[in-house]
Parts: structure tokens; sequence; C-alpha cells
């Protein structure tokens, strides 16, 4: 049967990790194929980079460690940020990601959507939904670009049926308010999106402890968890995380083998 | 020994190009590794690898777009028992068609065709089942002690992502399935040639292991 993913985040700025793990036996804390690879050898079942360069020409150190990464580290890997273009999604899945996801570009651009799962196939279209709540939007919930700081007027549940139905192959959602706070995923949005869409949804945003993953799987429906900071400080590992969903009923990858 | 893995304007060479080489490197094993869509290099290699992501008519018309691979690759893997690995798409291709989007004709090396994965009833979470199957799953060994399956255990999970499976009459071509909603081939082959539905170059140390045991298979 299906295992329900831990998928771990990366943070890539200017091609170095923001919060990098202190892993013990790393020699760069700041070296995302490192990371990236450190990861995959304890059990994350997919690793995830968000590049959050500023600039067009900082980005390309991404390809870079992208490339590196995919050299060594033999589990998917999804690439997002500051991707406005097919030749943007081109020159990623060229160095060697399997998924690209896309955010504020498709907001922008929603034809992005469908260009790129026709030009390269739904399975690495992952269309990420930042959301925020807005009792004035039907779904209660209003999809936001540059990292929360703009309002967009697109109802987030609406957003995420187009996006489908014009070919995402995932959704990355997550909940603005819960990201950073280690209080928990928000429930209520990521089972609304989940329940309403036919593709897989990956819940982000608030995981604290090893129980967050566990209650966004069983109540909200999740099918993949995603977390960053929870992983950083060393207190909650991707084992640790995984003991806790597999105590509480729900399969996991065992990656001893 | 030569291995080409075929490249035809599909996405994931550089993964699985690197998985290969990593395996070659790890264990140590006597083999060049080519990514060529040139029909001189294939019909001189040992062994062929076919990859494939994206749809199944896109796939079909970027090997279509070569003039004479299609032919090649039936003469070489069919007449000429070269050892022949189809991943993903690449597996699907080895089948009589598929139904995704249209009609396609695939390679008719294997009996059956793909058509949508049925999604019926709730997974044991009362989840409704996704579409793409998209993530980590276990095999059932449908044959025994094939050498494809050697040192792995029906508990190890391997990386699908895909939304059709294969509808077949013929049971005995199927080396090992999964179950997602439904029974899906996951191992499909016969003699020299083999298919898989999920990708060893994402699966990890499971993944490695099967590599290894394909590259170092004679059948």
């Amino acid at each position: 049967m299906l295992s329900t993913r831990v998928i771990a985040c990366l943070d890539v700025h200017n091609g170095r990790t923001v919060k990098g793990i202190n892993f013990i036996n790393l020699k760069d804390a700041g070296d995302p194929v490192e990371q990236a690879k450190q990861y995959s050898t304890i059990g994350a079942d997919e690793i995830c980079f968000l590049d959050i360069s500023a600039t067009h020409e900082k980005r390309r150190a991404m390809f870079n460690v992208i490339s590196k990464t995919a050299e060594s580290c033999f589990v998917p890997l999804t690439v997002g940020g500051g991707v406005n273009d097919l030749s943007d999604f081109r020159d990623l899945l060229n160095s060697g990601a399997d998924k690209v996801s896309i955010n504020s570009s498709a907001v922008y651009n929603p034809k992005l959507i469908k260009q790129s799962s026709d030009k390269f196939g739904n399975q690495c279209v992952v269309l990420a939904i930042d959301a925020i709540e807005n009792i004035s939007m039907p779904s209660g919930y209003e999809v936001t670009t540059h990292g929360g700081r703009k309002k967009t007027n697109i109802d987030a549940l609406k957003w995420a049926k187009q996006g489908v139905k014009n070919g995402a192959g995932e959704i990355l959602l997550t909940s603005m308010k819960s990201d950073g706070t280690k209080k928990g995923y928000n429930l209520k949005l990521t089972n609304l999106v989940s329940k309403n869409v036919s593709v897989p949804v990956i819940a982000s945003g608030g995981a604290g402890s090893p129980k967050d993953m566990v209650e966004v799987v069983l109540k909200a429906g999740a099918s993949a968890v995603l977390a960053a900071s929870i992983f950083h400080y060393g207190i909650h590992t991707i084992n640790s995380v995984k003991n806790e969903m597999s105590k509480n009923g729900i399969l996991v990858r065992d990656c001893e083998n | 020994m030569n291995l080409v893995i075929i490249d035809y304007g599909s996405g994931n060479l550089r993964s699985v190009e690197n998985a290969f080489k990593n395996s070659v490197k790890i264990n140590k094993l006597n083999f060049t590794i080519q990514v060529t869509n040139k029909l001189g290099l294939i019909s001189k290699a040992d062994h062929l690898v076919l990859p494939g992501v994206g749809s199944f008519p896109d796939c079909k018309k970027g090997l279509e777009d070569i003039k004479g691979l299609i032919k090649l690759l039936t003469n070489e893997v069919i007449k000429n028992k070269k050892k022949f690995l189809g991943i993903c798409v690449g597996m699907q291709l080895m089948v009589d068609f598929s139904l995704e989007k249209q009609r396609t004709e695939g390679f008719r090396w294997l009996d059956g065709y793909f058509k949508k994965i049925g999604k019926k009833g709730l997974d044991y979470l009362g989840r409704d089942y996704k579409i793409p199957h998209m993530g980590w799953n276990n095999l059932q060994f449908e044959y025994n002690n094939h050498p494809i399956l050697e040192n792995i255990t029906e508990n190890e999970q391997f990386y699908f992502v895909h939304s059709f499976v294969l509808e077949s009459k013929k049971p005995n071509q199927i080396i090992a399935s999964t179950n997602y909603s439904q029974k899906i081939p996951a191992i499909i082959g016969k003699g020299n040639y083999i298919g898989v539905q999920f990708h060893p170059e994402k699966s990890g140390n499971s993944g490695q292991k099967f590599i290894y045991n394909w590259l170092k298979w004679c059948p």
C-alpha cells in the first residue's frame, strides 16, 4: 500500500541553505547538496528546494545545486521559487529536478500550468498555493503571492480546482497564517482542498511536532506532509516523525532497506 | 559492457543516467554508459534502457521523430535479444496500446493496454484515492526467485508516479505488482526485456538494488 510521504524542505538563498540542519557529520551546514544527501539518507521521501534568491543571476547558482544533488540523491527532487516561464521549467528539469513548483508565476500567468503540463507532463507540475484566511472569499481562503505579502482576490479552493483542471499533478498547500508558528498545520484548509481535488495534496506550514503530521493526515486527509524548520534544530527527526505516524496507523516508508 | 540510455527528448534522462552511473561505480561493474539517440550507437549497445516521463502519446511521438528508432529497437530487443529496461512510460510503450488522451499504439512486445487507474472507494485511512498514484509503494512478487528481485523484499518501497494501469489477459508476463485502489502491474517482462512502472532511479537504496540486479542479470 502507498505510504504517506514526509517531505523535507530546504530554503536556498544564492546557492546556500538558509537555516540548514546541524547534522553532526556535515562538512558544511550551508551546502544544500550535503543537506539534501543527508535528508535522503535518513529517510526523507522527497526533497524540496525553495529558491529564495532575489535576482535572476543568483538563481543560476540553483542549477548547479540541483545538478550536484541529483548526482547523489536518489529520491524525488522538487524545486520551486522564481519559475516564470517554460524555459525556467526546462532548465530546472534538465538540471535534474523531478518536479517544479510554481506559485506567483501561475497567478500572474495562469496559462503556465497548462503549458508546462502539456509540455513536460502533469507529474512534474506542482501548484504551490499560499493561502490566507479571508471570510469574503467563497471558500474562506484567499491566494496570496510573494510569501503572503500580496493578496490576489482569488479564492484558494477555486484556484486549486482550476489548477488541477489545467494539469497540475499535485498541490503544495501552505497556510500562511500557520507558517513558521510551529502550532500545527491548518486542518480546515487542508481538509477543504484535499476533499475537493483529485490530485495529491501536500500539507505545509505550521509543523511543530510529529503529532502535527499525524493530525493533518488523519483529520484533514493530507497525502503528504512537508516541513522545514521542525527538522532544523534536531529536536525532531524524519525518523521520529515517521515513528509517530506509524504508531498512529499511518503507513510510512521504512528506509532501513 | 556497453549500456545505452535512449535519448528521445523525455524528461528524466539525467536522473536515470546518474542512478545507473552510481550503481556501476559503487558495485565496480565494467560498464560504459551512453545517453544517445544515434541509431548506430544504439545498435552497437549491449544493453538498452528506455526512460519515459510525461504522456504516452508525447513519448511515442518523440520516438517516432527519430527516424527508424522504433523499428531498430524491436529488431535489437526481439530479434537480437538484447537486454532491455523500460521505465514508466518506457514500460508502457512495450505493450499493445494506451488509452491516454487517445488510443496510441505501443511496440506490441507484451500483451495488453493501459487505461486510467480506477479509483473505487477510500483508502485505509478513509482518504480518496488521488490520481496520479504518486509516492512510495511496495511490491507483491508474482514470480518466485526472479533474478531481478534478488535481495529485494516485499516490504521495500519504490517510487511511483503514474495515472494509467496495464490491463492484460496474460498474467504470466507480470513479475511483480503493487496495490493502489486496485492491483497494478509494477514489473512486467518476458525473456530479455523488462519494464517497470516505478522509477528505480528515484527509489533510494531499493532502487539501487533493482538497478544492480538488472545490470548483472543475464537473461
